[in-house]
């Protein structure tokens, strides 16, 4: 099946390995990925004035030309893209004066319809594809690894456009556990990582991902998941910074799910771009022989 | 005595539209902030409340009470629209658009919070993209 | 933390025989149902029963849905007066939410030991019907003329044959999750809802039983029967009490920051509850569910789901903050040692003592932190730590607690919506019941003939819904009242007895295993029988059940008894049964004695045979030395006057008479002012719905004046006060002339007046300086000047050293008129000092938060160790604008505000009027001048003293609809004598010996019920003798113990007969 993509931009440079991970996935599974044609930033963050229509013109400009190549339906990998472009969704979707004014300000483009919808990756992997399959397709399981899952803040606010519960979601736990490891439970997962703030502000975001990954690692965790790049850099790499502050800390390595899955499945390693992160991912996988392990 | 310290803007400049802080605040983001109960939720849920010299029910409370000196916290900056306070407000207050209306009330004035000049090259290739497009599309006005 | 619920799993048709022949010693296996059993549904059931057959209809007057502490309050009500009722709950058992609690606020009273009284009361009136385990399914017709369909699922235990000996649970296999419990614990198929469960009947629960006939095989009286059938029940009545009471929140989908059915220390108030209870799951102690060791610390969380505009419910819960405060003094009591905290945005104790159970539990240990958590998490050990902003200190915080309490909204019934459409009456938004008028009608549902009682109109504490459903009593007996009326039972006349000698006869019960299994009631039997006059003795498997009473009065008859006694359990639950046994063998009541084998003997000595089987042979001997002196005793009867009078013509007042009226009795209210209305003429209008006080008042008095059975006497004052209940007689001082009147029962409206402010706050001293009142007659008036700035102080004169109650109502009026100056003024700027924001009740949540958004009012928060200081302006004092300095609690800061015009919210006590009327009534009234009800829980509008009753802001200020209320409530309860024409009066009443008696006064200050006075001697005038009144004295027994001169005897309980009975106990030979 094939599979129209959003990329944003992030994911082009930063993120190459998320990007990368995911592709083989979707190949696994019988999906194609295909980037779409001409697209532009999402427009991050989303508008949070109500008089403020002008900053939903980069992420609507984007759904028009969904439109424009036949599709309703867009794969997003990153979190605040999938946030920024469902927000601006819905905003025209209850407000069709609006979508007027901005179909009518964008006199080059087509008008957008309002028949897009927006799936970030792990809500395709839930719905589209369900873990039970994914389950069945493992060939290495994570067996015995403990990791924490940590959403962060974009894929569960605003309620309207989360894709799970905002206090207590359960998609990443559903899929570790579908890939044979083990969960640790945090109550810090929902937190926000420190977003932007790791530009001016360095200290403050090592403080946060300090206090993230302590609390989850006093309760045995080797091993953070997550989805969002913007997170990834936040806990891997300002994570690290942290051991200089504070004592006798160590920074356990952070995943993209996407590398787990892939690694389940038993995919090429090379294509999860283990090599970008701060702190080393493979050394854990080793170590717990993730590797070796074959399916019983 | 107020909890504000430093001085970005000098407010009494800032020639607020219809004089008032609280209706500008309320045009601004949609919400009708003077139902808040000054129950503590959204501060104690918030991740960076520890450097904030308001933490944001005071921060709703200054707007109540006409502080114009709210514009000069630290805390409207170091908010990062993470929503928590929004999700949990038992009177439905979406304190996250307020914070945002009181940083678009600086930022219309041609008021800049950040001037990014201090980065390493090797930095500006690290951070991933989105952290810059957030920081521009929060700081800048 | 809950049990996890079950999956349904399986199907069964109605009524199969049994299955395979297991026979269990034990149980053998738990079999684990998978499912949260839910009550059938009628209509499906109703279809698939083949036979239709025969449908049993029973015509009564009244139905009432429920049998909570409403529903029976109700019921007893309108069975006093005379008429049919049937009262049916969806449970097997009656009792409703309140047997679950284990004390009740503010007087610590243990709450089953107040409601079951209530319950075998009910279960034994002769015109109240009760079923239980049934449901309604539709109703039509129309008022005076209803015809409900009830479908009553079967039990499939016979109620005439089980005794409640508990074996069948023992035996039966299958373990469900417990709801009485609060999932806290598991239950037999077959089972009792708790011990004191009335009609004590054991259920199986039909959706889990598994048909294998265990139960069946182990019980002894036969009682269980597979084929009983569930049956469609068609009732005739006139009207309908709807009580069905409210369910409990469990954030489970909402709220889950909190850790409610994820982490196991975290449990709903109501699960606490049933922990600190004597017969919960870990029999009152409190423990952690996770390794069940005693907590160190113990956390409250406030307003779980209440007060929240998104995920929750909008209103107050009303009883939360009271109930948190309440198990956290008794924990913090039992256990010193356990670090309390209760995390609070308002602390509401509004009513009667309430704020002085709040200060006493802060002066216990208990802490009180303003703040609302954010959100909790669980630590390796299994505790929780909360993490939350103390918005009077200004830190953030984070505190670990072993346990935490959640004290979760109070929500309507799931069923409610159907039973609303079954019955077609309105819900609101909510899911409560809709009233048909909140401020003028709370009790009358959307369609006429239907009455609403209790929680079902919105969460509410038990005097309130105590006294709304004696409200609905009243209101449910209108259009019925010309039916015919039933009071007593009909017995066989009485043998002559006097000149016999006595021939007792004695029963020993073995009450199924609970004697019989720790004494010998066989030797017990033997001995008693040697006893001289002892003509019978005999011994019985259960002395209470039906067949064991007919024996009784046959052995009366066949042996020529003319004593009896009883060796078996309590008087209090089972004496009035064997008396009216008695009264059926044509024998005075009195000629009856129990001897408590059980709760005194078998149940506190049985770990030892011999020793218990002795004391119960002294216990039966020394019965038997009294019963032989005693007597037939006479009830005195006394006519009532049919007339009520009530004294106070305002709100209450009007609506109690109105009440009156609609059950056809006349009444006669007596107003010191010119006109009635009482307060509210000099009001604006009424929150929270903003109707103009004129609005309300004026309809009514145009009613009364119509009224034909009720008069009215303005510019009347109680002058003289002689009589007792059904035979008052009165001066009237009105205009100058004294006029007499006669009545039966009084109704006390006599409402509060404003405190005098002794000049605080500057209070008198300046044009500007207001109370409410002042300023509410001003706004009517149109006088009052355009103010630019408005301060308005409350709790002024409540809630210090001098006065250190709540006075209720100020936070709702004072939110009214802050609505008030902010619509008449727009530009003006309203400020509101206040402690803690106590809005309550109906609507007035809403109404606060309508306010505080569209009028922009703004609240300041002061301690109460630092109120608001006012200032004169030097230049102008008594003319022109003052300065407030207040401490703004939140900001920690001071803050000062211009006003010109400053409102005080000033305290309330009772009526100017309360001392002079105490004394004629002889009521008590305490240090407010408001006076007291004889039990604060389920008496709140009855005296002592038989015959006055209270209503309104004389008992405790409070809001227009609680006051309607308990007007109609209060109207119920005097109109019960009037209804039962003739009262009778005490047997064991306390008789004075004149000749002994100094005059000393001891037993009239002894006497609780105002029914000794001291009268002259008969033949010696110039001496004083005291003088009981039979138709007030309760035999309690008071007097007689005080009087100083053995002058006082009790009837029934005679010196005489008390020495023999000590005589008999200690010393065998002086039984005989």
């Amino acid at each position: 099946m094939k599979l129209l993509y959003y990329p944003g931009c992030t994911l082009k440079t930063s993120a190459k390995n998320l990007e990368k991970s995911a592709f083989c996935i979707a190949e696994a599974l019988g999906h194609e990925i295909v980037e779409m044609k001409d697209w532009n930033c999402c427009g991050v963050s989303s508008s949070l004035t109500d008089d403020d229509l002008m900053h939903h013109l980069a992420p609507l400009r984007n759904l028009v030309h969904i439109e424009d190549e036949g599709e309703t339906q867009i794969i997003t990998l990153c979190d605040m893209c999938c946030n920024t472009l469902k927000q601006t969704n819905l905003r025209v979707k209850e407000k069709p004066e609006d979508l007027e004014t901005l179909n009518s300000f964008m006199d080059e483009e087509n008008d957008y319809k309002g028949t897009v919808k927006i799936l970030h990756f792990l809500e395709f992997l839930r719905d589209e594809v369900s873990f039970d399959k994914l389950k069945k397709m493992v060939k290495n399981p994570l067996k015995g690894m403990k990791i924490m899952p940590y959403y962060g803040c974009m894929l569960l606010r605003p309620r309207e456009v989360a894709i799970d519960d905002a206090e207590e979601p359960t998609i990443m736990r559903d899929l570790l556990k579908s890939l044979g490891a083990e969960v640790i439970d945090n109550p810090f997962k929902i937190e926000c990582c420190g977003s932007y703030h790791t530009i001016e502000e360095k200290k403050l975001v090592s403080d946060r991902a300090y206090r993230i990954t302590k609390f989850a690692q006093d309760r045995g965790a080797e091993a953070i998941v997550l989805s969002c790049p913007l997170c990834r850099f936040n806990l891997d790499v300002r994570g690290k910074e942290a051991e200089k502050i504070y004592n006798n800390y160590k920074q356990v390595p952070v995943y993209y799910y996407s590398q787990l899955i892939a690694v389940a499945l038993g995919l090429d390693p090379k294509n999860c771009g283990f090599g970008d992160h701060a702190v080393d991912p493979i050394l854990l996988l080793k170590k717990k022989g993730v590797f070796e392990n074959k399916r019983e | 005595m107020s909890k504000v310290k430093e001085k970005i803007v000098n407010e009494y400049s800032l020639n607020l539209k219809k004089g008032d802080l609280a209706k500008e605040v309320e045009e601004l983001s949609g919400v009708n902030l003077f139902g808040c109960y000054q129950c503590g939720t959204c501060s104690a849920g918030c991740p960076y409340v520890e450097e904030m010299d308001l933490t944001p029910d005071e921060v709703i409370r200054y707007i109540i009470l006409d502080r114009k000196e709210v514009l000069n916290s630290k805390t409207i900056w170091l908010c990062s629209s993470c929503f928590t306070c929004a999700e949990r407000c038992p009177r439905d207050i979406n304190i996250t658009k307020i914070m945002e209306a009181l940083r678009q009330i600086i930022l219309r004035k041609n008021i800049d919070k950040t001037k990014l000049t201090m980065l390493t090259k090797e930095e500006k290739e690290v951070i991933p993209q989105l952290a810059f497009v957030c920081l521009f599309r929060k700081n800048v006005g | 933390m809950p049990l996890k619920s079950y999956n349904k799993k399986m199907d069964h048709d109605l009524g199969i025989p049994l299955q395979d022949d297991y026979f269990y010693d034990d149980p053998e296996e738990i079999i684990e149902r998978k499912s949260m059993p839910k009550l059938e549904t009628t209509e499906k059931k109703l279809k698939e029963l083949a036979k239709k057959g025969e449908k049993k209809v029973i015509d009564a007057d009244v139905l009432i849905i429920g049998a909570g502490i409403s529903g029976m309050q109700a019921a007893l009500d309108i069975g006093d007066k005379g008429y049919k009722v049937v009262i049916i709950d969806k449970t097997s058992t009656i009792g409703g939410a309140m047997v679950k609690l284990d004390k009740t606020f503010p007087t610590n009273d243990c709450s089953i030991c107040t409601a079951a009284p209530k319950m075998v009361e009910l279960s034994r009136h002769p015109n109240i019907e009760l079923i239980t385990y049934a449901d309604v399914n539709s109703l039509d017709g129309k008022p005076g003329n209803f015809k409900v369909n009830i479908w009553r699922k079967s039990k499939y235990v016979d109620p005439d044959k089980c005794t409640g000996c508990d074996d069948c649970a023992e035996v039966c296999p299958v373990e469900v999750v417990n709801p009485f419990d609060e999932k806290l614990s598991t239950r037999k198929a077959i089972y009792i809802e708790f011990p004191q469960a009335v009609p004590i009947v054991y259920t199986i629960d039909y959706d889990n039983c598994i048909g294998c006939g265990s139960c069946d095989r182990v019980c002894e009286p036969e009682a269980i029967s597979f084929l009983e059938k569930s049956e469609e029940i068609e009732v005739n009545v006139g009207s309908v009490i709807v009580a069905t009471g409210f369910e409990v929140f469990e954030p489970t989908e909402m709220r889950k920051e909190y850790g409610y059915g994820k982490y196991d220390n975290v449990i709903t108030a109501l699960q606490f509850e049933r922990l600190l209870s004597s017969f919960g799951p870990t029999e009152g102690k409190v423990f952690r569910p996770s390794d069940r060791k005693k907590p160190k610390s113990i956390g409250w969380i406030q307003c779980v789901g209440s007060r929240s505009e998104q995920l929750g419910f909008p209103y107050c819960s009303r009883v939360c903050c009271m109930y948190a405060t309440k198990e956290a003094s008794i924990a913090k009591e039992a256990n010193p040692d356990i670090d309390i905290t209760i995390y609070y945005m308002d602390i509401r104790a509004y009513g009667k003592d309430f704020q002085q159970y709040y200060d006493h539990a802060k002066d216990l240990g208990v802490k009180y932190v303003r703040g609302r958590p954010s959100s909790v998490y669980e630590n390796p050990d299994k505790s929780i730590t909360v993490r939350y902003k103390d918005t009077l200190t200004g830190k953030i915080e984070e505190n670990t607690v072993d346990m935490l309490v959640l004290s979760t909204a109070i929500k309507p019934n799931k069923d409610n919506k159907r039973l609303g459409g079954a019955l077609g009456i309105d819900v609101d938004e909510n899911g409560f019941f809709k009233q048909d008028s909140l401020l003028t009608d709370p009790i009358q549902s959307s369609r006429k003939g239907i009455f609403l009682a209790g929680c079902i109109q919105g969460p509410k504490d038990i005097p309130d819904s105590v006294s709304m459903a004696s409200g609905a009593a009243a209101k449910a007996v209108a259009p019925i009242k010309d039916r015919e009326k039933h009071i007593g039972k009909e017995f066989p006349p009485e043998k002559d007895v006097s000149n016999e000698k006595p021939r007792i006869g004695v029963f020993i019960c073995h009450c199924g295993k609970n004697i019989a299994n720790y004494l010998d009631v066989e030797k017990v039997t033997e001995e008693t029988k040697k006893l001289p006059n002892v003509e019978l003795a005999e011994h019985w498997m259960f002395v209470c059940s039906e067949d064991s009473c007919k024996k009784i009065k046959e052995a009366v008859k066949e042996k020529g008894l003319n004593r009896v006694i009883v060796a078996a359990c309590s008087p209090r639950t089972h004496g009035g049964l064997f008396q009216d046994t008695l009264m059926e063998a044509g024998l005075n009541k009195y000629l009856f004695e129990m001897a408590n084998i059980r709760n005194h003997c078998s149940w506190v000595h049985s770990d030892d045979w011999d020793a218990a089987t002795k004391k119960a042979i002294d216990l039966v001997r020394s019965s038997v030395a009294k019963t032989r002196h005693l007597e037939s005793l006479t009830e005195e009867e006394f006519s009532i006057y049919p007339k009520a009078l009530i004294i106070g013509g305002g709100v209450s007042g009007m609506k109690a008479a109105l009440a009156l009226a609609d059950m056809g009795i006349k009444s006669i209210i007596l107003e010191k002012e010119s006109n009635l209305g009482g307060r509210l003429n000099h009001l604006h209008s009424m929150f929270p719905s903003d109707t103009k006080a004129e609005d309300i008042i004026n309809p009514m008095i145009k009613n009364i004046t119509k009224n034909k059975l009720i008069t009215v006497m303005t510019n009347s004052e109680l002058n003289e006060l002689d009589g007792y209940i059904g035979n008052y007689k009165g001066k009237v001082k009105q205009k100058g002339k004294i006029k007499e009147i006669e009545f039966g029962t009084i109704i006390v409206a006599t409402g509060f007046k404003e405190i005098d402010l002794d000049g605080e706050y500057q209070y008198g001293k300046n044009k500007n300086i207001m109370s409410q009142t002042e300023l509410e007659t001003k706004l009517k008036n149109n006088d009052l000047k355009e103010p630019k700035n408005v301060v308005i102080i409350n709790c002024a004169g409540a809630m210090d050293k001098k006065r250190p109650y709540c006075c209720r109502v100020g936070c709702g009026v004072s939110i009214k008129n802050a609505k008030l100056i902010a619509q008449k003024y727009p530009k003006s700027k309203v400020y509101l000092l206040y402690r803690d924001m106590r809005v309550f009740g109906k609507d007035e949540e809403e109404y606060y938060a309508d306010v505080l958004k569209n009028y922009h009012v703004t609240t300041i928060r002061y301690p109460g160790d630092n109120k608001p200081e006012v200032s004169l302006d030097r230049k102008n004092p008594k003319d022109g604008p003052v300065t407030v300095k207040v401490h703004d609690d939140i900001l920690n800061e001071d803050m000062t505000l211009p006003a010109d015009l400053l409102v005080l919210t000033v305290n309330t006590e009772g009526g100017s009027e309360t001392e002079k009327l105490k004394n004629m009534l002889k009521v008590p009234v305490d240090a407010a001048g408001f006076f007291i009800e004889t039990h604060a829980k389920i008496k709140p509008l009855d005296f002592s003293t038989s015959g006055v009753y209270m209503c309104g802001a004389a008992h405790y200020p409070k809001n227009l609809v609680d006051a309607i209320a308990q007007a109609e409530g209060a109207a119920s309860r005097a109109a019960i004598p009037i209804a039962q024409e003739k009262m009778k009066g005490e047997g064991i009443v306390s008789h004075v010996i004149e000749d002994k008696c100094r005059g000393c006064g001891t037993c009239e200050m002894a006497c609780a019920y105002s029914a000794i006075e001291l009268v002259p001697h008969s033949r010696d005038p110039a001496r004083l003798v005291a003088k009981v009144n039979r138709a007030l004295c309760k035999g309690c027994g008071s007097c007689a113990a005080a009087c100083l001169n053995s002058a006082i005897e009790q009837k029934g309980y005679n010196s005489k007969q008390i020495n023999l009975m000590i005589s008999a106990l200690l010393d065998e030979e002086a039984g005989r």
